[in-house]
C-alpha cells in the first residue's frame, strides 16, 4: 500500500507565545479529498501554514508521502510535489498572468502542455496572459490560483478557503474541475472551508476544528453529517 | 524580580536609594581615579588620555541615540567638529579672552542645535524609514568637510587652523577637567536613559509606531534628543580644539563618524559604560600600535568590528559583565537581578476627554475609500456612531475590518473620503495627532513593548496626558478609573513589575486594553479584543466593555470573529463584506438575516440552517 | 551648451552603473550594503592589476566582475546571511566590510594614488564640439548595464524569482523558491555590478583605497529616491545628476558635489516615494 500522503501527528502550533492548535492528528490517503471546516479564527489557515513551514511546529510531527517534513524550510516542503494555494496574498499582484502561472512550475519545462491543459478548464487564463494579475477581477483571480496550482499536476493540493467570495455557479465549476483533476492525476486534495456545501459535494471524509482541536470527524457525503457539521459552524 | 507581595507604595524609595548609592559610589572613585591619574601615569598616556575622554564623551552621545533611542547616527562627528571650528574660528580670528571663550562655546552650541534640528527634520517624519536617519547622518559630516574646505583660508581649507591663542591650562589640569566632565556626564546619562523618560526612549526604538497610536508624538522626541546629543558634542569638540590647539577637517569627517559608531558597538550599544570604556581603550591602544602597525591595526580593528557586529551584537563589555555577574553571584549567593522600582496606583483626574459637551457625533465617517495600487480594500464605507454605542464590526476574512480601524486611526491611511471625530475632521494627521482628538486603538496582534514592564508600558499611555521624568522615576502612576478596574480584575495590578513579554497571553490582551483606556479616549477602536482569550476570559472583557459604554458613555468599536461574543455586547452591528457595508443595523436585524449568514457561511444552503 | 548636455548625460549613466548593483541588492535583500563603496575599490584596482600586468585594457571589465562576484559571494555566506532579519546591523557589518576592504587594498598596493589605462583615449567631435571618448563610451556601457539588468529580470527564470521575491516572500517560498539562493546569486550580481561600475569611472580620475566611498553616499541617496526600481533610477541620475553639473558648472564644484544628497535629502522629506510611484 502507498504511504499515506500527509500524516499530522499531535500537533500543536500557534504565533509567539499564543497556541491556536492543540494536538491535531489527521492524515490524508492518496486519491482522496480531505475537508477541515471551521469557523473564522480556529486555527485552519494555522494549519496549513505549518505543514507549509511558514510556522514552526511547538509539538507533533508532519509527515508528507511518508518523510518527516515537520523542520523543513518551506521551499523544500513546497516542493514535494504539492500545490499550495493561500486563503489571502495569493498572487504577485504586479507580475503578469503568465508569470504567475510560470511561478506555479520549478522550471520553464511543461509549461505550455499545462498551459494548455488549464486554459481549457479556464479559457480566460489564457487569453489574458499579459495582463498583470492585480488588474483581474475576484473571481478571474481565484481561476488563476486554481489554475498555477493544477500546473504541476500536484500530488497533494492544499486549498485554503477558495469558495469565499465566489458566486454558485462558479463554486459548481470549480468542484467539478477539482473532482475531474483528481480522476486524471489521483491527486489527494485538502480543502480547508466554511463552505459546508461546497466542501461536502466533493470531499470523502472530513474533520471540524473548534478553538485549534478538531471537535469532530468522519466520512462525509452523508446529510446527517452535512447538517451537523453545518450546525457546528452556523453563525 | 521584585517582591511582589510588598505593598507598591514602598518599594520606589527602596528601589531609588539602593540605586542611587552604588551609582554615586562608582562616579565618586571614578572621580578620584581621573584627579590622581596624573601622578601615576606617564605625561604620553596622560596626553592622549584628554583625547580620549572627549571622543569617549562623544561616543556616549552615540550610545544614548543609537543604543536607547534606535537612531543610527554618523552624524555626531559632524556637532563634534562644529564645537572645534567654532573655537578654532573665534580664537583664531577674535583672540582668545575669556568673553570670547564664552562666545565660542555658546555658537558652537547654538550651531550645532541648528544643524541637529535641521537633520532631525528631514530624519524623523511619521513612516520614516529606520535606515534613512542613518544616510542622511552619514551625509551630515560629508557636507560639513565640504563647506570646511569651500571656506578657503577662512577655514583653513584642508589644513585646518592651527596656533591660535587658547585656555592656558597645563595637560595634567586638562587631565583632570575631561576626566570629571566625562564621569560626570556618564553618570548624568545613566540616570537619564534608567528615568521614565529613558523607557519612553526604549519604547520608541522597539516599536516606534505604537508609541505613536498612544499619542507620543514620536519624531518630535527624537529631534529634540538629537539636538541635546548634538549640543553635549559640540562641547567635547570644543574642548578639544581649546586642548590640542588645532583644528582640521578630519574631527567633523565621516571616517570619525563611523568611527565613534564602531567603538560603541565593539563597547556594547546600550550600556553607557561599555562605548566610554571601549572607546578610551581603543583609543589609546591605537594611539601605541598605530605608529607601528598603521594599516595592519586598521585592518584588526574592521575584523573585530564585523565578527562583534555578526556575532556579538551586543559588544564586549556586556559579555564580560555576565561573566563578572556569574562570578558575583557563584560567590556571594545573591541574586544579582536589578530590584525594579513599582510606582502606586494613584486616580487621574476627571475632565480631561476630548470632544465631552459636543452635539456632533463621535464619529463620522463619510465615503471612506482605501486601496493599495489596483486593489480597493475600502470603497464607499459611511456611517455615524453616537456616545454610549457599542458598534460591533463583522464580515469575513478580507472584508476590509483591520483597514478600517488603519483608515480611522491614522489619516495617512485612507484614499479618500472624510473621518470626523466630534465633528473635527482627521484630515491627513497622523496617529499621534488623532489620538488627541480622542480615538483611541487596540491592535489585532498584541503589540506591546517586550522589555517594558507592565507599570512603564501604562506610563508610556500616560506620556501624553501626564508628561515624564528625565532623570528619576515617579513614585506615583495615575491612572483612569476605566483602566484601574481592567488591571485590578484581570490581576495585573499584581504583575506590574513584570517585563510584559513574560506575560501570559490573556494578561497581554487585558494590558493591550488598559492601555488604550489609560489614553482617556472617547472613542474607542478594539481589533479583536478577546482573540486567543478562553471564555471566562472573553466574559470578563466583555462585561468590562459594557460597563465602560453604559457608564461612561464612551463610543466603542468591535471588531470580532465570535459572533455570539458580538451579539451578547454590542448595541448594533456593521457588516463589512467585500470592502463595502453590506448592512448597518441592530442585533436582531443582522442576527436575522439571511444575506449575512449567507456570506458567512460562505453560500451555504437554506435547508441546512437551523 | 552641447558639452554640457553631454557632460549631464554622462554623468547620469556614470551614477546609474554606480548605483545599480546597489539598488538590486537593496531591492531583493532589502539590505542597504555600506561596502557598496569596498566593490567599487575592488573594480578600480582590478583595473589598475590588468595595466600593472600590461595586459589588454578591456580585460579590465571582466576582469572586475569576476573580482566582484567571487567578493560577493563570500561576502554573503559569512556576513550578510547572518544578518538578514538585522538591517541596521547589517549597515554596521558592510561598513566594517568596506574597512577591510580598504585597508587590505592598501596593505597590498600603497596607499598613493595610482592611475590605470584606458582602454579608449582621444576625443571626437559632437556638433561641433569636441568631446572625450571614454565619457561617450560611458553611455553605451551605462545603457548596456540597464539592458542587462532588464534582461535578466524579465527574461529569465531566476530574474521571475527575484520579482517573486522583491513582491512577496512568503508567497514565492510557498511555491517552492528557495528565497536564501536567490538572495546569495542576488548580492553576488550586485557586487559585481558594483565592481564593474568601479572599472569604469577609475579611467576618468584615479585608484586610491578610498575611492569607493564619496560614491557611496550619492549612489545611496539616487536608489532611496527611486524606490527600487531601474526606470525611476535613470530618472532620479538625470535629473539630480544633472542639477549636479549644472551647480557645478555655474556655482561651485565643491557645492556642486553636495548637490545630489542635499537634493534627495529634501526631495524624500516632501514625498517618500521620491521618482517612484506612490
Amino acid at each position: 500500500m502507498s504511504p499515506t500522503v500527509l500524516d499530522i501527528a499531535d500537533l500543536s502550533s500557534g504565533y509567539g507565545e499564543a497556541i491556536v492548535l492543540r494536538n491535531v492528528s489527521l492524515s490524508i490517503r492518496p486519491g482522496e479529498i480531505f475537508a477541515l471546516l471551521g469557523k473564522n479564527g480556529m486555527g485552519k489557515s494555522t494549519l496549513l501554514k505549518t505543514v507549509l513551514g511558514f510556522l514552526p511546529a511547538k509539538r507533533g510531527r508532519i509527515k508528507l508521502f511518508g518523510e518527516d517534513v515537520t523542520a523543513l524550510p518551506t521551499h523544500l516542503i513546497a516542493r514535494k510535489a504539492i500545490a499550495y494555494t493561500p486563503q489571502e496574498q495569493t498572487l504577485f499582484q504586479d507580475l503578469t498572468v503568465e508569470d504567475n502561472l510560470r511561478l506555479g512550475l520549478r522550471d520553464d519545462r511543461g509549461f505550455a502542455e499545462g498551459l494548455a491543459r488549464v486554459s481549457e478548464y479556464f479559457p480566460i487564463v489564457g487569453k489574458r496572459l499579459s495582463q498583470k494579475a492585480g488588474t483581474l477581477s475576484g473571481g478571474e483571480q481565484k481561476m488563476l490560483i486554481v489554475s498555477r496550482a493544477l500546473l504541476g499536476s500536484p500530488r497533494l493540493m492544499m486549498i485554503d478557503e477558495i469558495s469565499e467570495g465566489l458566486q454558485p455557479s462558479m463554486i459548481q465549476r470549480l468542484t467539478e474541475i477539482l473532482l475531474a483533476e483528481r480522476k486524471r492525476t489521483g491527486t489527494a486534495i485538502f480543502v480547508v472551508e466554511q463552505n459546508v456545501p461546497f466542501a461536502f459535494s466533493m470531499a470523502d471524509r472530513y474533520a471540524v476544528l473548534k478553538i485549534g482541536e478538531i471537535a469532530d470527524d468522519g466520512v462525509a457525503g452523508d446529510e446527517l453529517a452535512a447538517a451537523r457539521v453545518q450546525d457546528q459552524l452556523r453563525v | 524580580m521584585a517582591d511582589l507581595t510588598t505593598t507598591p507604595a514602598t518599594l520606589p524609595r527602596r528601589a531609588f536609594s539602593g540605586r542611587l548609592v552604588p551609582a554615586g559610589s562608582i562616579a565618586g572613585l571614578c572621580i578620584v581615579a581621573v584627579v590622581a591619574g596624573p601622578y601615576f601615569l606617564d605625561s604620553y598616556t596622560v596626553n592622549i588620555l584628554v583625547r580620549s575622554f572627549l571622543y569617549a564623551a562623544t561616543a556616549l552621545t552615540v550610545d544614548i541615540l543609537w543604543g536607547y533611542a534606535g537612531i543610527l547616527t554618523f552624524g555626531q562627528a559632524a556637532f563634534f567638529g562644529i564645537g572645534a571650528y567654532a573655537a578654532g574660528i573665534t580664537f583664531t580670528y577674535m583672540d582668545f579672552s575669556p568673553q570670547t571663550a564664552v562666545l565660542a562655546l555658546l555658537a558652537g552650541l547654538a550651531v550645532s542645535a541648528v544643524v541637529a534640528w535641521i537633520t532631525g527634520w528631514i530624519s524623523f517624519f511619521h513612516r520614516a524609514s529606520p535606515l534613512y536617519v542613518a544616510i542622511v547622518t552619514l551625509a551630515l559630516p560629508i557636507i560639513l568637510v565640504q563647506v570646511l574646505y569651500s571656506g578657503g583660508t577662512f577655514t583653513g581649507s584642508s589644513s585646518g587652523l592651527v596656533g591660535y591663542n587658547t585656555f592656558d591650562l597645563s595637560v595634567e589640569a586638562w587631565f583632570t577637567i575631561c576626566g570629571i566632565g566625562l564621569v560626570v556626564l556618564t553618570t548624568a546619562a545613566w540616570f537619564f536613559v534608567n528615568s521614565d523618560f529613558g523607557r519612553l526612549l526604549i519604547a520608541i526604538r522597539e516599536n516606534e509606531q505604537r508609541c505613536t497610536y498612544l499619542g507620543i508624538n514620536a519624531p518630535r522626541v527624537k529631534i529634540l534628543l538629537m539636538v541635546v546629543m548634538a549640543m553635549i558634542a559640540s562641547v567635547a569638540g570644543y574642548a578639544y580644539a581649546g586642548y590640542t590647539v588645532v583644528v582640521a577637517p578630519e574631527i567633523g569627517s565621516f571616517v570619525f563618524g563611523t568611527e565613534l559608531v564602531m567603538w560603541v558597538a565593539l563597547g556594547g550599544r546600550g550600556t553607557l559604560i561599555g562605548p566610554v570604556l571601549g572607546t578610551i581603550a581603543i583609543d589609546v591602544i591605537s594611539a601605541y600600535l598605530s605608529g607601528n602597525l598603521p594599516y595592519v591595526w586598521k585592518l584588526i580593528i574592521g575584523s573585530i568590528f564585523v565578527l562583534v557586529i555578526v556575532a556579538l551584537p551586543q559588544g564586549i563589555v556586556p559579555v564580560l559583565k555576565t561573566g563578572l555577574r556569574r562570578l558575583w553571584s557563584a560567590a556571594t549567593r545573591r541574586d544579582a537581578a536589578p530590584c525594579v522600582a513599582v510606582p502606586a496606583l494613584i486616580e487621574a483626574p476627571e475632565g480631561r476627554r476630548a470632544g465631552t459637551g459636543s452635539d456632533a457625533p463621535a464619529l463620522n465617517v463619510a465615503d471612506l475609500a482605501c486601496s493599495y495600487g489596483s486593489l480597493k480594500v475600502l470603497e464607499g464605507v459611511a456611517f455615524k456612531a453616537l456616545g454610549s454605542e457599542l458598534l460591533g464590526i463583522i464580515g469575513p476574512n478580507g472584508a476590509g475590518k483591520t483597514t478600517l480601524m488603519r483608515c480611522l486611526s491614522d489619516g495617512y491611511e485612507r484614499t479618500g473620503g472624510t473621518v470626523a471625530v466630534f465633528g473635527h475632521a482627521i484630515a491627513r494627521t497622523p496617529p499621534q495627532g488623532v489620538v488627541g482628538l480622542g480615538i483611541g486603538r487596540s491592535f489585532q496582534t498584541t503589540s506591546l513593548f517586550e522589555t517594558l514592564t507592565v507599570a512603564e508600558s501604562l506610563r508610556l499611555a500616560r506620556y501624553r496626558l501626564d508628561g515624564t521624568r528625565m532623570l528619576s522615576h515617579a513614585p506615583t502612576l495615575a491612572l483612569p478609573d476605566s483602566a484601574r478596574r481592567v488591571i485590578t480584575a484581570t490581576g495585573l495590578d499584581r504583575q506590574l513589575a513584570i517585563e510584559c513579554r513574560h506575560l501570559s497571553h490573556g494578561m497581554k490582551r487585558a494590558l493591550e486594553l488598559a492601555m488604550v483606556l489609560a489614553l482617556e479616549p472617547s472613542v474607542l477602536l478594539l481589533d479583536e479584543p478577546t482573540a486567543g482569550l478562553t471564555k471566562p476570559e472573553r466574559t470578563l472583557i466583555g462585561s468590562i466593555l459594557v460597563d465602560l459604554v453604559q457608564r461612561e458613555g464612551l463610543c466603542t468599536l468591535i471588531i470580532e470573529h465570535d459572533l455570539d461574543f458580538v451579539r451578547e455586547i454590542s448595541t448594533r452591528i456593521i457588516v463589512l463584506h467585500q470592502g463595502k457595508v453590506l448592512l448597518d443595523g441592530s442585533v436582531a436585524e443582522v442576527v436575522g438575516s439571511e444575506l449575512v449568514r449567507t456570506i458567512y457561511a460562505g453560500g451555504a444552503h437554506q435547508e441546512l440552517a437551523p | 551648451m552641447t558639452a554640457l548636455v553631454l557632460d549631464i548625460v554622462t554623468t547620469a549613466a556614470i551614477l546609474f552603473a554606480v548605483a545599480s548593483g546597489l539598488l538590486i541588492i537593496l531591492g531583493v535583500l532589502k539590505i542597504v550594503n555600506f561596502a557598496h563603496g569596498g566593490f567599487l575599490t575592488i573594480g578600480g584596482y582590478s583595473g589598475l592589476v590588468v595595466t600593472q600586468l600590461g595586459l589588454n585594457a578591456w580585460l579590465a571589465y571582466p576582469a572586475a566582475v569576476v573580482a566582484g562576484i567571487v567578493m560577493g559571494a563570500v561576502v554573503e555566506r559569512f556576513v550578510i546571511r547572518p544578518l538578514y532579519d538585522r538591517p541596521l546591523d547589517a549597515i554596521l557589518a558592510t561598513w566594517g566590510l568596506g574597512i577591510i576592504i580598504g585597508q587590505l587594498i592598501t596593505i597590498v598596493f600603497g596607499r598613493e594614488i595610482q592611475f590605470v589605462q584606458t582602454p579608449i583615449t582621444g576625443a571626437t567631435s559632437v556638433f561641433g564640439e569636441t568631446y572625450s571618448l571614454y565619457r561617450l563610451f560611458l553611455i553605451l556601457a551605462a545603457a548596456a548595464v540597464a539592458g542587462g539588468i532588464a534582461a535578466l529580470l524579465n527574461a529569465t527564470r531566476l530574474g521571475l524569482e527575484a520579482r517573486a521575491v522583491i513582491m512577496n516572500e512568503p508567497l514565492a517560498r510557498g511555491l517552492g523558491i528557495n528565497s536564501g539562493h536567490v538572495r546569495f546569486v542576488t548580492f553576488c550580481i550586485g557586487a559585481g555590478l558594483a565592481s564593474l561600475a568601479g572599472a569604469l569611472i577609475t579611467p576618468l580620475s584615479s585608484v586610491d583605497p578610498n575611492m569607493g566611498v564619496p560614491w557611496l553616499v550619492n549612489a545611496f541617496m539616487l536608489v532611496l529616491v527611486s524606490s527600487v526600481s531601474l526606470a525611476s533610477l535613470a530618472i532620479a541620475a538625470l535629473t539630480l545628476g544633472g542639477a549636479q553639473v549644472l551647480v557645478s558648472t555655474f556655482i561651485s564644484p565643491v557645492i556642486g558635489g553636495l548637490t545630489i544628497v542635499v537634493l534627495a535629502a529634501l526631495l524624500l522629506r516632501i514625498r517618500p516615494a521620491g521618482f517612484g510611484h506612490g
